[in-house]
């Protein structure tokens, strides 16, 4: 008797090891490959802590970010890149108006808000008349975007809208040139309140700020509106004849999202201390994707937990790649490629286990349906 | 009732950020402040140099100008204090002078006459615009990344991004 009881009881400990480990796949292969690659890149607890505060300060807001479209159930938001043109743009002309300091990036932040609501609008409607298939669509969207951006970027910037610094233009006289500085407000945030402790710089200003936002988040959820977006994820046409406006709904979950990233960018761009123009953004959304998926996040289902793992184990791979690469192979370019691959790899199986797991789910709902038909026959 | 509550609670946010926004601009407006030791001629008087001028700013020395020297610090905001520490003769006394200025916004560079600022004379005659005579040529090559900072090819343009970001 005894040995039955213990016999079922490791058998569901087993499941339960086997079911942990397959929801948590993801995770648990980024922390084997932290664990292999650690010791092999040589580099020290200081160095890799400090590297990966530097970066959870700098990353952490813009992935959060990816939080309102999954609450809304529309996915990874891969759209967020217009956010971060909008952050951009903000940027661009803060840095032509010559305003340094805290005072830049807060001016950058407010001034980033009507451009991101208007490309949020936009990306939200499209999103709503492209259902279920809102990832690919906002990803698309981000490349048309894109062209926009450079269009008014590279030909409207100085004739069209006034540019007074030619250290902005392009020698041509218009346009603005493929990096802008911000060395007058280059980590000002991240400096102002900063604590150092044990050679590790902690960037407490950012930390409060993704802190705040944090608390908001979880205050968010609790809201009329917040319930309207989890009841919109879970089933739009539930939530419309529970008498949600579905569509606009959504539409603000993708504005919200918009606007977030547009401060989160300006948060990541103050921490590099320039901008690459014609480039920042492009693949800002694929990476904080990934990183959010490698924090254990799935496309219906993200939780700042996930943003905050995803993040350290993330970075700390890209951190040691590289150098774990070089001392393993002796080129250390075998480590970049690793990890870049890694990123766009955790996507694709992110994307496929998503769509396995719920074509389970519908065969399951299926079979259990025909069943109950058949004993209803029966009877 | 309800729906003009709202509209009233956005205009109000609209209002307080572009508020918000207009005191940011004029809080962080920037400046780049040369200070010229350099003889200056006004309405016919020739104001000399002393043999040396240190220049502190916020109780940290920022230049030490000799004849025909220039010195340069940034500032955040109007207002900028400066306290200028005077050798006149070589081996003579110092003589220290506070001074503080309402900076214009309508210039990046603003240049100040020391010899005519310590002889008193009026902001016409100490202060005038920078102008570069120099054509800058900023490095474009020169682009801090970190390994997602993609060129326009899709291609990783850093070779070790991560220590100068993280600088």
């Amino acid at each position: 008797m005894n040995n039955k009881n213990t016999n079922k009881e490791s058998v569901s400990f087993g499941k339960k090891v086997l079911s942990f480990v397959q929801n948590n796949s993801v995770p648990l292969m980024f922390v084997l490959i932290c664990i292999i690659c650690i010791p092999i890149s040589g580099f020290s607890v200081s160095y890799l802590v400090n590297e990966i505060v530097t970066r959870m300060g700098r990353n952490i807001f813009l992935i959060l970010c990816l939080l309102f479209p999954i609450m809304a159930g529309m996915g990874l938001n891969f759209g967020m890149t217009l956010g971060a043109m909008a952050g951009e743009i903000a940027l661009i002309f803060v840095a032509d108006w010559q305003v340094w300091g805290i005072p830049g990036v807060v001016l950058a932040m407010i001034l980033s808000i009507p451009f991101s609501v208007l490309l949020g609008m936009l990306c939200g409607k499209l999103l709503n008349m492209s259902k279920g298939r809102e990832m690919i669509t906002s990803y698309i969207i981000s490349f048309f975007i894109n062209g926009v951006y450079q269009l008014i970027v590279l030909y409207m910037m100085g004739p069209v809208i006034p540019i007074k610094h030619f250290s902005l233009k392009l020698p041509r006289g218009y346009g603005i040139r493929n990096t802008v500085s911000l060395l007058n407000m280059r980590q000002c945030v991240d400096n102002l309140l900063a604590v150092n402790i044990g050679g590790v710089k902690i960037p407490v200003l950012t930390f409060i700020i993704i802190a705040l936002f944090c608390l908001f988040i979880v205050w968010f959820r609790k809201t009329k509106l917040g319930q309207d977006m989890r009841a919109v994820g879970q089933d739009m046409e539930v939530a419309r004849d529970a008498g949600i406006k579905v569509e606009r709904t959504r539409i603000i979950s993708i504005v919200m999202s918009t606007v977030f990233s547009g401060i989160g960018m300006i948060i990541y761009l103050q921490n590099m201390g320039n901008i690459a123009t014609y480039s920042s953004h492009s693949q800002i959304g694929m990476f904080c994707i990934a990183a959010l998926l490698v924090g254990g996040a799935s496309v219906d289902r993200a939780s700042i937990g996930n943003v905050f793992l995803g993040v350290i184990l993330f970075h700390t791979m890209f951190i040691v790649a590289p150098s774990a690469g070089a001392k393993i192979t002796g080129d250390s370019m075998i480590g970049e490629y690793f990890r870049v691959f890694v990123s766009y790899a955790v996507i694709t199986v992110a994307l496929i286990m998503y769509e396995t797991k719920k074509r389970k789910q519908k065969s399951r709902l299926g079979q259990q349906l025909a069943r109950e038909q058949l004993e209803e026959e029966k009877k | 009732m309800n729906r003009t509550k709202t509209l009233l609670i956005r205009v109000c946010t609209v209002l307080v950020l572009a508020a918000i926004a207009v005191l940011m601009y004029f809080l962080g407006r920037g400046h780049t402040v040369y200070f010229d030791n350099k003889k200056l001629e006004y309405n016919g008087t020739t104001y000399d140099t002393p043999y040396k001028v240190e220049v502190y700013v916020g109780g940290e020395r920022i230049a030490k100008l000799y004849d025909r020297e220039r010195g340069a610090t940034t500032c955040i905001g109007a207002n900028f204090s400066m306290e200028l520490v005077v050798t006149q003769e070589k081996g003579g006394s110092e003589q220290t002078f506070s001074y503080s200025f309402k900076l214009p916004y309508s210039m990046d560079g603003i240049v100040y006459n020391l010899p005519g600022l310590l002889a008193g004379l009026p902001e016409e005659a100490i202060m005038s615009e920078f102008v570069s005579t120099v054509e800058e040529v900023p490095a474009d090559e020169e682009v801090v990344t970190d390994e997602f900072g993609m060129t326009m090819d899709g291609m990783d343009e850093s070779a070790d991004p991560d220590s100068a970001a993280a600088g």
